[in-house]
């Protein structure tokens, strides 16, 4: 068996946990597609073959989570090494949650106001802090949010949401 | 079948519908040079623009895309140096090179016209091959069709990433995803748990932009491992496309354009392979057969038509399933069938028999953007310079507007815009944690079809060793067998070889 670092655990620790969670949801839902009623119409009811592939993978993960176990053993790793590739995700964390948050107040500030100031937040967050760097990303925040609303309303009668208040 | 051509061709040829290819050509160039920006994604973002139109215009727009998208790799990984997608690895090998030592014009006219020739290629093997395909697929019943979409998860399975086990986990994932909400037979509603968010189920398109544009873009953020180098500043040096020596070097040397091509549309064809493959296969094959093999890596031209050729010609390949077939072979296919589908028109083997002038729309189409994509990339050539450098802070964020913009059209539902996160972080965490994300995308769009098939089967006959005895049948699930116990073996011959590598090392 090789020997790894904490950091190099990380990803087979997190893989493994992975597969325990993959199973158990997946044994979940087949317990759940084997009460959905039979049909008198046909020999496979509506949760025959929902059935099949979740225990299948229930299946599969139980195999990779024995076979991983059994090459490498069990990963060592800490909450510290674990902390640290979370820190190390930083933007990226933080752009989810921008765009979480984009998509909630969407319904509430319409399409142009929360795509303005998404596009905005985004940007500035991430471009050097620099005044010209700055009114570009406003600019494109403008072109890209007011642009597509127009296009999508004007030219395919599509209408993106409009503000609710 | 002439009335169906000329029927198509009447559609494609109008000014209008050509202006849309022109655009849409130049935007499929343009998201696949920039790096991080994919052409699924150029694809998907196209799709919500495409409601508006007619069947046939929409889907020549599609293509145009696609065909753009697959040349545009390219000026990133001539001029940068880094490949702007997947499908350009091979071509920086020798484009960055040539183009380093004063001949950036020429790398690229080189690159465009190996590609327009490697289009032409691959369209004319796509018009040989898909309609007797289609007339023969006609006639597969669904213990056939149920075995055909195992064999194609497997190979999906077994061709992408670095695990077997974890792309077939993730393409049953897929399948269990396309189960909830109403079953494809009965329409029984299936795991909505109450909540009406998916009464309707999970919506394919959903998916593919939280699982493929979503989790992509969010990874172009990360930090470079190792101190990586950035893309390297703009070339400079001869922008003039030297047109007669290109032509000769690809033309007069024939049989590396060729085969190059047929190796794509053959790559192509197999479902989950693609792009990222073909252009490094092609590139092995020309440095092998060539007389001078230590000049490839060295800005080689015989390299970068292999590469280009190799990629561009994936098109008419990856058709050949959607078409004959109905069953795409990546997720971009994926999205074209579901451009098909908002239209009302079924795809599957009947396409060809019932929309005859879709299909011969679809030919000429790729044809026209062939010829779109030699002219607009030989002409745009010295704005491309400046457009590669758009940074990364604009484009994520903009792609990402983009994504929510294509979600939301799709349906006009708020609730997709949800859907959409949950399956963006899902995807993010799936591809830190390494599991390969076209077998569950495709696993989607596959999933109704196979219960379907597999519960016509049933209903048809409760016998299930039909599957086993009906010869089609029989060949495809040993085909998904072999393809399995193949990457296995592989798999311990990999492992058998780097542990005794280490033990050399080590000694």
């Amino acid at each position: 068996m090789e020997r790894r670092t904490r950091e190099e655990s990380l990803l087979p620790t997190l893989q493994l946990l992975s597969y325990a969670i993959i199973a158990s949801l997946a044994l979940l839902m087949s317990l759940k597609a084997g009460s959905l009623p039979a049909s008198r119409w046909e020999p496979m009811s509506a949760g025959a073959f929902p059935r099949i592939i979740f225990l299948s993978i229930a299946v599969l993960c139980t195999i990779a989570f024995v076979t991983e176990l059994f090459k490498q053993g069990l990963p060592r790793t800490t909450w510290a090494t674990c902390l640290q590739s979370i820190v190390k995700l930083k933007t990226v964390i933080v752009n989810l949650v921008l765009f979480i948050a984009y998509m909630a107040f969407l319904p509430w500030l319409g399409f142009m106001t929360s795509t303005f100031l998404y596009l905005s937040a985004a940007q500035i967050l991430m471009a050097p802090k620099r005044l010209t760097a700055i009114v570009i990303a406003l600019l494109v925040a403008a072109v890209f949010s007011a642009g597509p609303y127009y296009l999508f309303s004007e030219v395919f009668s599509i209408y993106l949401p409009r503000a609710r208040w | 079948m002439t009335d169906a051509f000329l029927l198509a061709l009447g559609g494609v040829m109008t000014p209008y519908t050509l202006a849309l290819m022109a655009v849409a050509t130049l935007a499929g160039i343009v998201s696949a040079a920039i790096p991080g920006f994919t052409i699924t994604m150029a694809i998907v973002l196209t799709l919500p623009l495409t409601f508006a139109m007619p069947p046939m215009q929409g889907v020549a727009v599609m293509l145009s895309v696609y065909v753009g998208g697959l040349s545009g790799g390219l000026f990133s990984a001539a001029l940068l140096g880094i490949p702007g997608t997947p499908s350009a690895v091979a071509t920086t090998f020798d484009a960055f090179p040539m183009a380093r030592k004063g001949q950036p014009g020429k790398a690229l006219s080189l690159g465009l016209l190996a590609s327009f020739v490697g289009s032409l290629i691959s369209i004319v093997v796509l018009i040989m091959a898909a309609p007797p395909l289609a007339l023969m697929a006609v006639k597969l019943g669904p213990w056939e069709y149920f075995a055909l979409i195992v064999f194609a998860l497997t190979i999906i399975a077994s061709l992408v990433g670095d695990s077997l086990l974890r792309g077939l986990i993730a393409g049953l994932i897929g399948i269990g995803l396309a189960t909830v909400g109403p079953d494809p037979i009965m329409g029984r509603e299936r795991f909505t748990f109450g909540y009406e968010l998916l009464a309707a189920g999970i919506p394919f398109l959903v998916v593919l932009i939280g699982m493929y544009a979503m989790s992509q873009l969010l990874s172009e953020l990360e930090p470079a491992r190792g101190g990586k180098p950035q893309p390297g500043s703009l070339i400079s040096g001869d922008m003039r496309p030297h047109l007669l020596d290109t032509v000769k070097q690809v033309i007069l040397k024939p049989v590396n354009v060729v085969r190059s091509s047929l190796i794509g549309v053959f790559i192509g064809a197999v479902p989950g392979a693609g792009s990222s493959i073909s252009n490094l296969l092609a590139y092995d094959q020309a440095k092998r057969a060539s007389k001078h093999p230590e000049t490839f890596g060295n800005g080689e031209p015989e390299g970068v038509v292999a590469s280009e050729s190799g990629n561009s010609s994936t098109v008419g390949g990856s058709l050949i399933p959607l078409i004959a077939l109905g069953i795409p072979g990546s997720p971009a296919d994926a999205v074209l069938m579901a451009a098909i589908m908002v239209h009302g028109i079924s795809v599957g083997p009947r396409l060809i028999l019932d929309n005859p002038d879709l299909v011969y729309g679809m030919f000429i189409s790729m044809a026209v953007a062939s010829v779109f994509m030699l002219f607009i990339g030989l002409i745009l050539m010295r704005a491309f310079l400046r457009l590669l450098n758009v940074p990364k802070y604009i484009v994520v964020p903009v792609v990402l507007a983009c994504c929510a913009i294509g979600t939301y059209t799709l349906n006009n539902r708020i609730s997709d815009l949800y859907l959409l996160a949950c399956v963006g972080v899902a995807g993010y965490v799936l591809r830190k944690l390494d599991y390969p994300l076209a077998p569950l995308v495709l696993g989607v769009v596959l999933g109704p079809i196979a219960e379907t098939n597999l519960r016509r089967a049933f209903q048809t006959s409760d016998e299930w060793t039909l599957f086993f005895t009906r010869p089609i049948s029989a060949i495809l699930l040993t085909l998904a067998a072999v393809s399995i116990v193949y990457s296995i073996i592989s798999y311990l011959r990999r492992r058998k070889a780097f542990s005794s590598r280490t033990n050399a090392s080590l000694e």
